[in-house]
Parts: C-alpha cells; structure tokens; sequence
C-alpha cells in the first residue's frame, strides 16, 4: 500500500515536472528550428543603436504586423513609436510628398511596390541589399515575383502581402447539371472552366441574372481600381505599353482588344459599377451576389473563413483567363496593389527601418502575418507560405493553388517612374468610355497623347534605362503547371 | 459724420501688429507659388531650387489645357445650380417662417442642422442613401407608385444633379438666415404705409420689400457662389472627380494635378490662374454690392448706416 | 369667415411646405443616427432596413472604445483613436475660433471706428477668403515643412484663423458699425478710454454678433478636411480626417462604424448651434440691415 502510494506520488511528480518544463522545451525548440531567420536578424540589429521609428502604414495592415514589432523591441530595442494611418491607396501620393520635401520624418512606408520606380527616383528609398547580406536574409518568392521588389539592380522593398488577381467561380452553379445542359445547348460546347476572355465572357453573360439577384462578372468598373483588370486583357493579348524606344505602344492590336473586352463585360457587370469599389463589390461577392470574378486573392479567405459569408465552400478557384490573340495561349494575372515595406532614405534610422522590415519578413514571421485568424489584408507571397498548414486552413487546399498559379504568370501594371501618373490618363479614359462619354477608339489614341508628354517630361533616357527592370518583372511562363 | 483721427500708440500696435503679422507669415507661401509657377519642376529628377526656369510656359499649357476649361465649366454650373438651389429654398423658407406661429422654433432649430453637420459625414450619409438599391430610391419608388432606379452615383448625367443636391442640402441654412435676418430688419413704416395706401399683399412685396432686400439677397448669393466655387469635401469623397470626369471641377482638378500626378509647376500655373478668376468675380461682386448699399442707404435718406 | 378659413389654409399650407423640407432635412440625418446602431449586415441590404429591429451598441463601443482592445499596449494612445481626434479638434478649433473672432473683432472695431483699415483693405481680406485653399495647399507643405510646423497644432492653428479671420471681420464690423457713435462719446466724456470703451459699453452690445461669428468660424473650423488632411501626419489628427479613415476593403465600406464616429463629430456643433440660434439671425446681417 504504502509502496504503491510512493510510486504514486513519485509518478505524479515525475508528471508534473515533464507538464511544466515540457512545454518549455517545446516551445524553445519550435522556436529554434524557425529562429535562425530572425535571430540572424536579430544579432545584427543588436548592433544598431536602439531607436523608435515612425512609420506610414494602414492601421488595417499595421495590426497584424503590430504583435511581431513589439517582439523586435523586446528583442533588439528598435520599435515602432507611432504611425500616420492612412489607407493605402493614399499612401503613394503621401509617399511622394515626403519625397518632394525630402522629409526625414517617416522611417519606413508601407505601399504599393508599384510606386518602387517613382519613389526610388525621387530619392526616398533606401537600398535594401547591404542589410539583406549583412543578415543573411534571401527574398524567397514565388516565380518571378521577387523583380517587384527590385528596381535597377537594388532591392527595395519587402513584401508583406503578396496579391494577385485569381478567377472566382460559383461552383453551386458551375457544377449544377441543368446549368451545364442549358449552357450546352445554347452554345454547343460544354461548360468549361474559361481559358480564354472570349469563353468567358460567354460564361458570365450566361449566369447574368440580375433579376435573380446574380451579377455575372464581379470585376470592378470605377475610375480608380477597373484600369487593374485592363491590364490583363492587354498583358494576354500580347502587349506591353512601350517601345523599346519610349513610343507608346497602345493603340495597337491587343490594346484595341483590350479595350474591347473591358468594354463587352459591360453586358454582365452590375449598372453601378461605375461608383463601386472594392468596399461595396466585396460584400456582393461574399454574399453570394457574383457568379464570376477574377478579383484579389484576399477575398476566397473572406470567404471561407469569415462567420458571416454567406458562400463558404461554393467557390471554385483557379487561373484566371488568357488570350490567344498573339497566336498561342498566354495567361496573365495582375498584382497591383503589392504591399511592401520600403524604408526612407533620408531618415537617419533608416538602417533599424530595415532591420525591422527583414524581421517582418522572415518565414517563420511572415507566415504569422498572413495567417491571422481574424484580419484578412495580407496573402501570401513567400514560398515557404504555400506549404503552411496554418495559411491553408484559411485559403484552403484548391485557394492555395490557385494563388500560386496565378503568382506564376502575374505582372506588374506599370513599372517605370510616373506610374501613377501614366496609370491614371488610361483610368481615366476607360472610366470615360466605359460610361459612354468617350469613343473606345480615342481611349489608346488619347491615352497615348499624353503618355507622350509624360515622356518627355520625366525623360526618354531615364524611362529607357528603367525598361529592362519592368521587363524583368514579367513572367517566364505563359501557361503555368 | 467725420471720422476721428486715427489714433497713434498702444491702440493701434495692438490691433494691427498681429494682422500685419500673419499677412508677413502667409506671403512666402504665394511667393513660393509663383516662383513653382514660372520653374518647371519635374519632381523625380531634382529639388524645387535646381528647377528650370521656364517664364510662362505653364501658363500658357493651363490656359490651353481643355480639361482645366471644362474644370471651370464645371465648377461655374455647380456654384451657378447649387447658389440659385439654396436662394429658392432658402429665401421661400425665410419668407415662410417670416412671421413667427406655434411651432417655429421648432422648425428653425431643424432648418439649422445641414449647415451644422461635416460635409465629409454630409457625404458619407448620403453615399448610402443614394445607392440605386438605397432608401432615397426606395421612398421615391413608394411615393411614385413605380420602381424608381436612378442611378445617382454612377450615372454621369445625374452625377453633377447629386453634387448640387448636396450642396443645396448643406448650405440653404447659410441663405436662410441671412435672408431671414434681411426680412426682420425690413422698417415696419414702409410697409404700413403701402398697405395703408391700399397696395396688395403682393404688390407690397414686389415693391416695397424685394428692392429693400436686393443687397441682402445680392450678398447672400455672392458668398455661397463663391463658397461654392472652392467646394472639394463632398465632391471628393462621393465621386473623386467621376463617374468619368462628369464631377471634375477646379478643386478636384486641381488636387489631382498637384497631388496625384505631382505636375506641381502645372498645379501652381493653374492656382494662380483660379486666383485672378476668383478675383474678378469678387471685384464684380463688391461693386455690384457697393451700388446696392449705396442705392439702400439713399433709400434710407440719410446717414442711417455707419459708413 | 372666409378669411379665416384662408388664414387656416394658408397656416396648412405653410406646415406643409416647411414640413416637406423638414423631412428633407431630418432623414438624412436619421439615417445616419439609425445605422449607428445597425449591425453590419443591415448597413447595405436591400431592401433597405428603415427602422432596425436588432439595435447594437456596438458601432459605438468599437469605434469609441474597442480601439482600445486592438491595439494592448502604450502605442494604442498614439495610434490615433478617436479620443485623440476629437481632442485635436477641440483644441484646434476653439484655439482657432477664438484667435480669429478676437482678432477680427478688434480689426473691425479699428476699422469702423478709426479707420484702421481702409475700404480696400477690407475688401482684400474679403478676396483672400474666397480663393479656395486647394490653391495654395503644395507650396504650403513646403513651407511648413521648412518651419517643421507641419503636424503641429500651432501650424493648423495659424492656417485657420488666416481662412477665417475676413468672415471675423466682416461679420462683426456689421454689428460694431450699428452702434451709434455717441454711445461711445457718451462714454469718453464719462472719462472711460478707448480700451474701457470697447470692453465695457462696445462689447456687450454686440454680444449677439460677436456670438454668431463664433459660431459660424467654429462651423468652418471644426469641419474643415482637406488642410488638414494635407498638413497632419501622425502627431495631429482631427476628427474629419479620422472619418475618412473607416474604410477596410475586407469589411466594405464600414457604415456602421463611420456612423458612429460622425455622430460624435457632429452632435457637438448641433448642440453649440442650437444654444446660439437665437443670434444667428441678428449676427448674419452683414451690415445690410437697417434698424
């Protein structure tokens, strides 16, 4: 008895010791194992005085990048002390004013890498390469996506969240078979998932049912996001905005077809879509108001993960269409806005900015950043993130692969300094036509015009010498595996 | 009645000191304007100091620039619409609540709160209630009997209709009161004297207490007008300048030029080329005010204002 | 008989017509009070929800409090809540406020009395009110940049009573022009001095103007957006520019949320306008009416 009641207690010991250090144990090495990243980061920003850093980022982004700075603090004294919060399709124009007032203010800004080419011309960015050695910390994407961060052979940026536009399809009605007889008959060819925008656009004019409540293409029309999706009729089609000599280069074939296409999804698209952004088209697609849409690859996580959407698992996902205008199959995708940290060249933090921005983008703590149970703004971008258990449980298994499909053959819109400016002649005349106050021809031709006198405004040789960093950014494969 | 010497010492240093002050403040900032006027300043490429000098050429680019002219266009149809909007509603409102009855400080606490709310809160309330699937809709489809779908905020025709609609909304109380303050301080003997010479009620009106408030109404009318010209709250955050161009006026042209394609030489080109347009019209305006106030204070027969 | 048959149909058709714009006026504002309590699937249905049946609370304990519960530690003061936001303006705009009134009333009152200011001036000041401020926004950064006065409450500050101040004068040199100079001669032969003169007897009898005026800058102060979304950055923030901040592209646009914010940004200028309202009407004459 007594012996049974000391091996007892000694069992009870044994286990209570094994249930307090244990976890210890196990936590240091999960730790250990994902730790050499960030304590190689870690070391070399111990050697750097301690700093608080100001930085420009969107509250909604900041909160999943929040817990991880505050760790970086504990860790090496370099934190973040406060942040202008303002929405991030704000923050290129509030980028270029601190550049224009060479501003040491902000430490780092968190934006469209689009901006890389203007912000870096102007001044503002800090090469990102010396600290990138220094740490031994490699910019691990998938495909070719890490040129969006280079501009003229320097890094500049690191991402955190890597978008791009993957198709959207109802599979409640994709897959229904009196759907698939009706499409059948009517068109003489099976309902198949679209490879080309002509096939697609046969496809969303047949599920437009607005009466039914359904719209058939939930790409958006307004002035200030639709020139995204442009971009990828122009891209398949097989051109590209410039000469090798600056000319542009739209009102050629595939920008006529371009044209066209945005144009024709007018017969499927919603009547206000002129006015809609992404703030009223997201909760159409989440609750169940869309049969089809090549849209950001944050909203199939809404999607499935969000309590409140209404069209959890009746989502279908995969590559969005391609064209054959330029004589074979190429599929392009669009990754605009690309978020990522870019650090100011005229703050004397900028080396903790950038020892700070690595931090954020290591696996271990990226992959914290984009599989955040509850915020949805960051996907993913880094290699390692397409086989986490934890970003699958939220995009799930087929929104994974698709977003790595679509990864394969996405292109930047405009990569050259003036981006904004040269992107918003072309929104401009789009939103223009798309409500009838403009031909569909003079859009390229008047686009075109003052593309020209953008040129020779910014400079022909500056522009040419950017030319093969917009280049590199663009896929090596036309039809990914 | 002649005016008293103007005093020296404390007096005069206390009042004027600050106001000479700010103005010293503020005049680098419009000298630093011309000066980005007349350089040509290519942000990516250099600071505002190394700019090029390039004399008028700006000038000449914004003043050939057809999109600054149907900017202007714009803007003068709005101010135009939304001025004469707030007079007709503000004006019937004060000849309404003119004589006062049970009820009527009800009504004018209400008739208060448009210009007392935010205009960016002002636009965002009605961006909801404006969408096609939207109350406002939904109640003018009650009240007509069919289905009502106008498209207030994507529709390019009805887009400039919603901006002055909103205006109206905001700024009839600003019209109102100057109005209603204008009819109170109408002089009670002239009207009883026509009444007691048997002119009608109308008759009354027409000539009687319609030229006694011409300056009050002229006044009104050229401040909201010229308010009205450099309105960007509303405007911006329901329509950014769309659907299209159909709400681009000169303040959100401007923005645009200056904050969005940073053609900050060409931006301050066209600032001043607002500044002498709006100047103009306020010189017109203060002599037609001046004739009024003349012509009131004749009327008036003698030197009952302080002038 | 007849006649006061028509007074009672002209008495009708007066609540009717003020009735309508009333209703005009009042829905709106409705609306947005209404969805301040809807919860987030009631913001954009359709049809839309006139009178929710499922009030909550919690737009207001989000926006107003639950900032708190998002961001744990030290940093959530600095990260712009709302609190902050309505501190600023506050701050701002009564600091503003007050500068230009007192400012303008003393111009006016050189410039009426003493001739301080000549007509030309006074008609530039008015000039220099109606240029819109976009004008001058760019070359504005860069100077306040140059000053290190952007972020700063002092450089909004400055920026506003330089908008204001002509509406400061003109509005009260209207009410300082109707006193008759003899109550002040009275005054000056009783032994009062200039400064006497205008706090004692001037002052109090242009109370009403003086009232509106602040009002109507507080109205112009208080709500102004772009200059300050221009000249803030992280240190300053007023409440306009932390409206617009309530978009989340995941969540649509956050009507509820941006309800519940400008409610707050509103109710303290209606609450302020509505324990003025009687001065408004004397303080809007701009020297046009006659007594």
């Amino acid at each position: 008895m007594r012996d049974r009641m000391l091996r007892r207690r000694r069992f009870l010991r044994a286990g209570l010791a094994a249930a307090i250090i244990g976890p210890g144990i196990l936590g240091r090495s999960r730790a250990a194992t994902a730790g050499a990243e960030e304590d190689a980061v870690v070391r070399v920003a111990k050697k750097a005085k301690p700093a608080e850093l100001n930085g420009m980022i969107w509250s909604l982004y900041y909160r999943n990048m929040q817990r991880l700075a505050e760790e970086f603090r504990s860790l090496t004294g370099i934190g973040v002390r406060n942040i202008q919060d303002i929405s991030i399709f704000q923050i290129p124009q509030r980028a270029m004013a601190e550049a224009l007032a060479r501003s040491p203010e902000f430490d780092f800004f968190h934006v469209d890498s689009n901006m890389i080419p203007s912000l870096a011309s102007a001044g503002l960015l800090e090469p990102l390469d010396e600290y990138m050695a220094e740490t031994g910390y490699r910019l691990d994407m998938v495909g070719n996506f890490a040129s969006f961060m280079r501009y003229r052979g320097k890094t500049y940026g690191i991402p955190t969240d890597g978008n791009v536009h993957i198709q959207y399809i109802r599979k409640d009605y994709f897959e229904n078979p009196d759907e698939q007889k009706a499409f059948a008959d009517k068109h003489g060819r099976p309902l198949t998932w679209p490879r080309t925008w002509e096939e697609h656009q046969q496809i969303v004019e047949f599920f437009h049912r607005p009466e039914r409540g359904l719209i058939g293409s939930g790409s958006l029309r307004n002035r200030a996001n639709g020139v995204t999706w442009w971009y990828m009729y122009f891209y398949s089609a097989g051109g590209f905005p410039f000469t090798d000599e600056l000319e542009p280069a739209l009102a050629t074939g595939a920008g006529e077809y371009a044209v066209d296409v945005y144009l024709n999804l007018k017969k499927a698209s919603h009547p206000e879509a002129p006015n809609w952004g992404t703030p009223q088209m997201i909760p159409q697609i989440v609750g169940g108001h869309v049969f089809s849409a090549q849209y950001w690859d944050g909203t199939c996580r809404q999607i499935e993960s969000d309590p409140k959407s209404a069209t959890r698992g009746k989502f279908l996902y995969g590559l969005v269409p391609g064209s054959t205008r330029s004589g074979r199959l190429v599929h392009r995708s669009i990754s605009s806005p690309l978020a990522a940290v870019l650090v100011n060249r005229h703050s004397p933090r900028k080396r903790q900015a950038a020892y700070l921005a690595l931090y954020w983008g290591t696996l271990r703590n990226s992959t914290e950043i984009v599989s955040h149970p509850e915020w949805t703004f960051h996907d993913p971008w880094h290699t390692g993130h397409f086989q986490s258990p934890e970003v699958e449980q939220r995009y799930t298994r087929a929104g994974l692969e698709a977003i790595k499909r679509n990864l394969l053959v996405t292109t930047p819109p405009i990569y050259l300094t003036g981006h904004l400016e040269f992107q918003d002649a072309l929104a401009k005349h789009l939103s223009e036509a798309y409500i009838g106050q403009l031909a569909p021809r003079e859009v390229l031709t008047r686009t075109e015009e003052e593309w020209r006198r953008l040129v020779a405004k910014i400079g022909k040789r500056k522009l040419k010498e950017e030319l093969a960093s917009y280049k590199a950014a663009f896929p090596r494969v036309d039809v990914p595996s | 009645m002649s005016r008293r010497r103007a005093p020296g010492g404390l007096f005069r240093w206390v009042v004027l000191t600050p106001f000479v002050a700010l103005l010293a403040f503020i005049a680098p900032v419009f000298l630093l304007q011309l000066y980005v006027s007349l350089h040509s300043w290519t942000v990516y490429l250099t600071t505002w100091w190394d700019a090029e000098f390039v004399g008028f050429d700006m000038f000449r680019e914004v003043l050939t620039d057809p999109r600054f002219g149907w900017a202007i266009l714009r803007s003068l149809v709005f101010a135009g619409l939304s001025t004469a909007g707030c007079f007709v509603v503000g004006f019937g409102l004060a000849l309404l609540m003119a004589p006062s009855f049970r009820g009527h400080g009800v009504f004018y606490t209400l008739f208060l709160l448009p210009m007392l709310t935010v205009p960016i809160v002002i636009a965002y309330t009605f961006e909801m209630l404006l969408y096609q699937k939207g109350p406002v809709n939904g109640i003018l489809s009650a009240l007509l009997g069919t289905d009502v779908t106008v498209m207030w905020l994507a529709d390019p025709r009805i887009a400039v209709l919603t901006t002055v609609l909103l205006e109206v909304w905001n700024w009839t109380p600003f019209v109102f009161i100057i109005l209603l303050a204008g009819l109170a301080g109408l002089p009670r003997e002239l009207e009883e004297a026509a009444a007691s010479l048997g002119a009608s009620r109308w008759r009354i009106f027409l000539e009687v207490k319609l030229p006694l408030l011409r300056p009050v109404i002229v006044l009104a009318l050229v401040l909201r007008f010229l308010e009205a010209l450099g309105e960007f709250p509303k405007t911006w955050a329901l329509f950014q300048g769309g659907p299209g161009t159909a709400t681009e006026t000169i303040p959100v042209y401007l923005y645009l030029t200056t904050w969005h394609y940073f053609h900050v030489s060409k931006g301050a080109a066209m600032s001043y080329v607002v500044m002498v347009l709006v100047v103009g019209l306020v010189l017109l305006a203060l002599r037609v005010l001046r004739r009024e106030t003349r012509a009131l204070d004749r009327m008036d027969g003698g030197p009952g204002g302080a002038r | 008989m007849r006649r006061a048959a028509r007074r009672r149909l002209a008495a009708l058709g007066r609540l009717l017509l003020l009735g309508s714009w009333g209703l005009a006026v009042a829905f709106p504002m409705y609306w947005l009070v209404a969805t301040s309590f809807k919860p987030d699937h009631e913001w954009f249905a359709w049809p839309p929800v006139y009178w929710t049946r499922t009030p909550t609370l919690e737009n207001y304990r989000t926006v107003w409090l639950g900032e708190a519960r998002v961001y744990r530690t030290q940093e959530a003061l600095s990260m712009q809540k709302p609190w902050l936001a309505l501190r600023h303006s506050l701050t701002i705009a009564l600091l503003a406020t007050g500068l230009s009134v007192a400012l303008g009333t003393l111009l006016a009152y050189g410039a009426s009395r003493y001739g301080l200011l000549s007509e030309r001036r006074l008609f530039n000041l008015l000039m220099l009110r109606m240029v819109p401020p976009i004008v001058v926004a760019a070359p504005l950064t860069l100077y306040y940049s140059a000053l290190h006065l952007l972020d700063s409450v002092t450089g909004l500050v400055i920026v506003y009573v330089i908008t204001t101040l002509p509406y400061s004068v003109w509005m009260t040199k209207s009410f300082v022009d109707e006193i008759p100079r003899e109550v002040e001669q009275a005054a000056a032969i009783l032994g009062a001095g200039r400064w006497r003169t205008l706090w004692e007897v001037t002052l109090p009898l242009i109370r009403s103007g003086v009232v509106a005026t602040f009002m109507f800058v507080l109205i112009l102060t208080w709500s102004e957006y772009l200059i300050a979304l221009i000249l803030t950055k992280t240190e300053v923030v007023t409440l306009p520019v932390q409206l617009a901040k309530y978009e989340g592209s995941a969540e649509g646009r956050v009507y509820g949320r941006q309800a519940a914010l400008a409610v707050g940004v509103t109710i303290p200028l209606i609450v302020v306008g509505c324990l003025i309202r009687r001065h408004l009407v004397r303080g809007f004459s701009f020297g046009m009416v006659r007594r």
